[in-house]
């Protein structure tokens, strides 16, 4: 399968080259694509310098804005698979090959690299925030997700045509229950993930609680009314 | 139920109508509509139990609970359409820098 990785950074100067050396140096066999989000710091300038495979926007799109771009890229691109990568070195390319395998035996149109398949969920603020979207993803399409926030998700083909063209198909668990309802295939593969070694987390307390809300918020109210395509 | 009430009941119903099926036909970001269900769901509410701006308006002090809605949702449109201001400017600003770094690649792409 003609693998692609998709990596959005918003200001990642700190960790982007460790991240994509890691990627060049260990996992030639995947294709890469660097998305700078508009960012304030020398993120395009170091990918440019390395020479870096890169799309660089000349203004923040956010996250959904970023991570679709290079779907788009993915499907102009005829890539079979498109793997969502953090730029903070937070995700293992190790667990790419078990993504790609589960993908291509059970047939799934998205694999989630979870932390929770067979590792037990501590009980913490953060993880209190993601059972709370696990129940409400188990409410609304009676499908259980593991680890519905987990950042590390792979797609396939169907999948990253939609992703490439739709409005509200953010990287995110609502949309991971929306295609459950449109009758998605989804399964999760074990992955370990890292603690961020430098710059600073996106989600502060206030942003995690507002995060979590809109989530809940959009999984059980308008997912739910959101019309079904196949 | 007075007619205040039944009208208030009625129109946030079909607001609320409205606002879901735009959501279903994927016409509106979801950031975007978690303001109008609320809204139009806070109307509902309002409206099938008076008893909740009633409380409000007479520990605010007005004069009567169609008053203080009316005075609540003023202000909250105002909020609404203050918040819609500061993104249209962020838009705006986006645009012409999207404008400007075209021109200037333009004319880069040019002197080669």
């Amino acid at each position: 399968m003609k693998t692609l990785i998709l990596i959005p950074a918003y200001n990642e100067a700190e960790n982007i080259e460790r991240v994509v050396d890691h990627l060049e140096a260990d996992y030639p066999q995947y294709d890469y694509i660097v998305i700078n989000d508009g960012s304030k710091d020398a993120t395009a300038e170091i990918c440019r310098r390395r020479g870096f495979n890169l799309l660089d926007l000349p203004v923040n799109l956010g996250l959904a804005g970023a991570f679709q771009t290079g779907m788009r890229y993915a499907y102009l691109h005829g890539y079979d698979c498109a793997v969502q990568f953090d730029g903070d070195g937070q995700h293992n390319p190790q667990f790419i090959a078990d993504m790609i395998e589960a993908m291509e035996s059970k047939e799934a149109d998205i694999v989630i690299g979870s932390r929770f398949v067979t590792g037990k969920k501590p009980a913490s603020l953060r993880m209190f925030g993601n059972n709370l979207i696990q129940f409400a993803i188990k409410l609304t399409t009676g499908k259980t997700i593991k680890d519905p926030t987990s950042g590390m998700r792979m797609f396939n083909r169907k999948m990253i045509a939609r992703f490439a063209t739709n409005i509200n198909h953010g990287p995110e668990p609502d949309t991971v229950s929306y295609l459950i309802r449109c009758g998605a295939k989804v399964c999760e593969v074990q992955a370990e993930m890292n603690e961020r070694i430098a710059g600073e987390s996106y989600l502060n307390a206030t942003k995690a609680i507002q995060y979590m809300m809109r989530m809940c918020m959009s999984i059980i109210f308008i997912q739910w009314f959101r019309k079904k395509e196949a | 139920m007075d007619t205040l009430r039944i009208c208030l009941l009625l129109i946030s119903i079909l607001t609320c109508f409205f606002v879901l099926r735009k959501i279903r036909k994927s016409q509106m970001r979801i950031e975007d509509s978690i303001f109008w269900i609320l809204l139009s769901g806070g109307l509902i509410i309002i409206s099938i139990f008076p008893q909740i701006p009633a409380f409000f308006s007479r520990i605010l002090g007005f004069i009567s609970p169609s008053n203080f809605i009316f005075i609540a949702i003023i202000f909250l449109l105002i909020l609404k359409v203050f918040m819609m201001s500061i993104h249209l400017s962020q838009l705006e600003n986006k645009l012409h820098s999207l404008a400007q770094k075209y021109a200037v690649d333009h004319a880069k792409s040019k002197e080669k």
